[in-house]
């Protein structure tokens, strides 16, 4: 089987995860000639309040240009390192993120839900904690402070 | 988002480039250095010789060379692009 195709984006404003999704449809279509039979995605959104419990004004999603793009694409073909997996998609927003609004869509096409379901949780994670973002919330207040660190699983 | 140091010129031919990111940015009040390179200079030698606080950091901060993870210890050329790399938090 072919290389995994592998769609990786940052998006600098708001994004539709399921438009972005639809995109994604018509290009695995396009080059696979169908859709793979298995499919997870997952979409993360901002919270309304901060890690201490206290309303947010916004979350700022920092990166480091280059390195961040590099990192996703390498760590989405580590996780879909399986003949199983035939797509992965990774769209991650940076800058002003309002709560409510996504902030990521990782989404991977497969042959079977294992593999679609574990490299998804799997890429997930790795993305987490591998690829270099930092998050600062900021306050009704305008007071703002760097996160150090993920919410648990 | 505030810079309070200007962007710097373009790194000399040999010089290391030294970038620092959210907290770390703000803390030390800069975003780009630019360095000699001395022969053995590692990523811990360039903190402590910028006077980067904390001093212990290699517990925290993770280091990339040239955007790639690098230890505290590797080797470092003329030209290399250096980060140091506060906790991450993404997704």
């Amino acid at each position: 089987m072919a290389a995994p195709l592998l769609s990786i984006a940052l998006e600098p404003g708001p994004f539709q995860p399921l438009q972005a999704l639809e995109r994604w449809h018509g290009q695995l279509r396009h080059r696979l000639g169908h859709l793979p039979a298995a499919e997870s995605s997952f979409v993360g959104r901002v919270r309304p309040h901060s890690g201490a419990g206290v309303p947010l004004a916004a979350l700022e999603l920092e990166h480091y240009p280059g390195m961040t793009e590099a990192q996703l694409r390498q760590l989405a073909a580590a996780a879909a390192d399986n003949p199983e997996v035939a797509a992965v998609l990774v769209r991650h927003r940076i800058g002003r993120v309002l709560p409510g609004e996504p902030i990521v869509l990782v989404a991977v096409a497969a042959d079977r839900r294992g593999p679609a379901q574990r490299c998804c949780q799997e890429l997930l994670e790795a993305l987490k904690h591998e690829a270099p973002f930092w998050k600062r919330e900021w306050l009704l207040d305008g007071s703002r402070q760097w996160l150090e660190g993920n919410t648990p699983l | 988002m505030t810079d309070p140091s200007p962007s710097p010129e373009l790194p000399l031919p040999g010089e290391l480039r030294v970038l620092l990111f959210a907290a770390l940015r703000e803390r030390a009040g800069w975003r780009e250095r630019h360095l000699p390179v001395t022969g053995g200079i590692t990523p811990a030698a360039v903190w402590e010789q910028l006077g980067l606080e904390p001093a212990d950091a290699a517990a925290t901060v993770r280091v990339a060379i040239n955007q790639q993870f690098a230890t505290w210890h590797s080797p470092l050329a003329g030209g290399d692009e250096l980060a140091f790399l506060p906790p991450i938090s993404g997704g």
